[in-house]
């Protein structure tokens, strides 16, 4: 697995990862739906995805002494560490903004761990639209990530909506870090066992997708 | 054991179906695999490396199972679809530093001989080489992680002749050197030079498998001038030349009055095919 993920580092990510990975410095513009930043996580994953498609990555890959199932999870590994690393580099970010003396976000959740907490859903919900997708049919990138696109984006949209009408999300959520931080830590980890389960389940179902599939 | 054994193999296609494909391969020997476009040549590659899930039928490679043997399997088998085209913008060497750790079989030495001998530049790009380059590129790597049998996808198609010429003599000294070959292609005059069987596929059926110089023995070709010249029921395939016709005709149908000659490969396909329309 070491050597198809240096072969996924080397020759298949696609160079506009890291610099969306740098995109998590968004979290310091004052006022800005936040969850967005990782939306560019998806897009890097779909870079990668289409520019395989370019390079042929899978046929290159059937070639190696690896299965078929072994290809899926080191794209998935891929996938999680750039997803993981997106939040990683958002936190100081994150502690910056919380630093500036100008208020909260006026336009949707604030920096801070309960947006790292609900991006987590966000992604699972990118990974099981986007490779639920993509792993049917590996020429199809462009309409996978246009449905998973989608997919995230209403979430946002639900997501900033609920912070603004459920009580408990307004008000100890939607709040500085100084404050319910037990809360806020109960919260996280739900949501990183959701992602952590459901991005596995989706792994699952793709590789069995993807054993089927004739390239 | 036959170092590639193909069982019953069947694939179906809304438009094409791949029936009851058996063959095996001879050690040490070129096998040609013929056909025209869309017989079927690479739905049989691509299903021996697990590109395509065959509906039916077995493989086995060195005497195994590809399936559970997938690892061991891919180790000593070079395949080479068509030339190379991956990661076209990367260096050679980055493609190679990659490649090579996958390989407990590797062989430094021999990547360093073939590079060599085949006057690869590490520093290029798949983008930057020829046609023939590239095909001298997967045999290189594959002939470094030790590949015993070699199956190779139209790799002379798109190379001009002297480029098909020299890779043709390479096929001829790996086989010298005890690999095995199996290669698709329509360009039957390659196979003349190089192959000791050929396996001749027909919409998605195999029609022979076996020694090619039998198989050519086993037909003539008579000219004519006019249709009516000869018995039709004996004849196969004929078609308009540019002056007169020509046929083909199988070798135990040859009287003392009928006047023929050899034929090549090609003849004998295009005849066959054309037997097929009319």
């Amino acid at each position: 697995m070491i050597n198809l993920l240096k072969k996924e580092f080397s020759l298949a990510m696609h160079p506009t990862a890291p610099i969306f990975l740098a995109l998590s410095a968004m979290l310091i513009i004052p006022n800005y739906p936040y969850y967005v930043v990782f939306f560019y996580t998806g897009l890097a994953i779909f870079f990668t995805c289409l520019s395989g498609r370019e390079n042929n990555d899978i046929f290159y890959s059937m070639l190696l002494p690896v299965s078929k199932r072994k290809i899926v999870a080191a794209r998935f590994i891929y996938a999680v560490i750039l997803e993981t690393a997106q939040i990683a580099v958002a936190v100081p970010f994150a502690l910056i903004r919380q630093s500036m003396d100008i208020g909260g976000n006026a336009v949707g959740m604030d920096a801070g761990i309960s947006l790292f907490a609900l991006s987590l859903p966000m992604m699972t919900l990118f990974n099981a639209v986007f490779f639920g997708s993509y792993y049917k049919d590996v020429k199809k990138v462009g309409a996978s990530f246009a449905k998973a696109s989608i997919a995230m984006f209403l979430y946002i949209a639900v997501a900033e909506m609920l912070a603004h009408i459920i009580p408990f999300m307004r008000d100890v959520l939607d709040t500085p870090d100084t404050e319910y931080v037990p809360e806020k830590l109960i919260v996280l980890a739900v949501c990183v066992l959701i992602y952590a389960t459901g991005t596995f389940f989706v792994y699952r179902k793709a590789a069995s997708d993807f054993e089927k599939q004739d390239i | 054991m036959s170092i590639l054994e193909v069982c019953n193999l069947r694939k179906e296609y809304r438009s094409f179906l791949l029936d009851d494909v058996s063959f095996s391969l001879e050690e040490g020997k070129i096998t040609g695999f013929i056909g025209r476009n869309g017989a079927g040549k690479s739905t049989t590659l691509k299903s021996l490396f697990g590109f395509v899930r065959p509906d039916g039928g077995s493989v086995e490679f060195f005497g195994k199972p590809f399936k559970s043997n997938e690892d061991e399997i891919k180790r000593r088998t070079g395949f080479l679809l068509g030339e190379v085209n991956y990661y076209a913008g990367k260096k050679i060497s980055a493609i190679t530093r990659v490649t090579k750790p996958f390989f407990s079989t590797w062989d430094d030495a021999a990547y360093e001989k073939y590079s060599k001998m085949f006057s690869l530049d590490e520093n290029k790009k798949p983008s930057e080489l020829s046609a023939g380059m590239k095909v001298k590129y997967s045999l290189a790597l594959a002939l470094s992680h030790g590949a015993e049998l070699l199956i190779l996808d139209e790799p002379t198609s798109g190379l001009d002749p002297f480029s098909r010429d020299e890779l043709l003599e390479i096929f001829g000294d790996l086989c010298r050197e005890g690999k095995t070959l199996l290669f698709s292609t329509h360009i039957t005059s390659d196979l003349m030079r190089c192959a000791d069987n050929i396996i001749y596929i027909k919409k998605g059926r195999i029609i022979y498998d076996g020694d090619m110089n039998a198989y050519t023995d086993g037909y003539r070709v008579v000219e004519f001038d006019e249709a009516n010249e000869l018995p039709h029921e004996k004849l196969i395939g004929a078609r308009r030349e540019k002056s007169g016709y020509s046929a083909l005709i199988r070798a135990e149908d040859v009287d003392e009055k009928t006047q023929c000659r050899a034929a090549t490969l090609e003849e004998i396909m295009l005849h066959i095919e054309r037997e097929d329309k009319t």
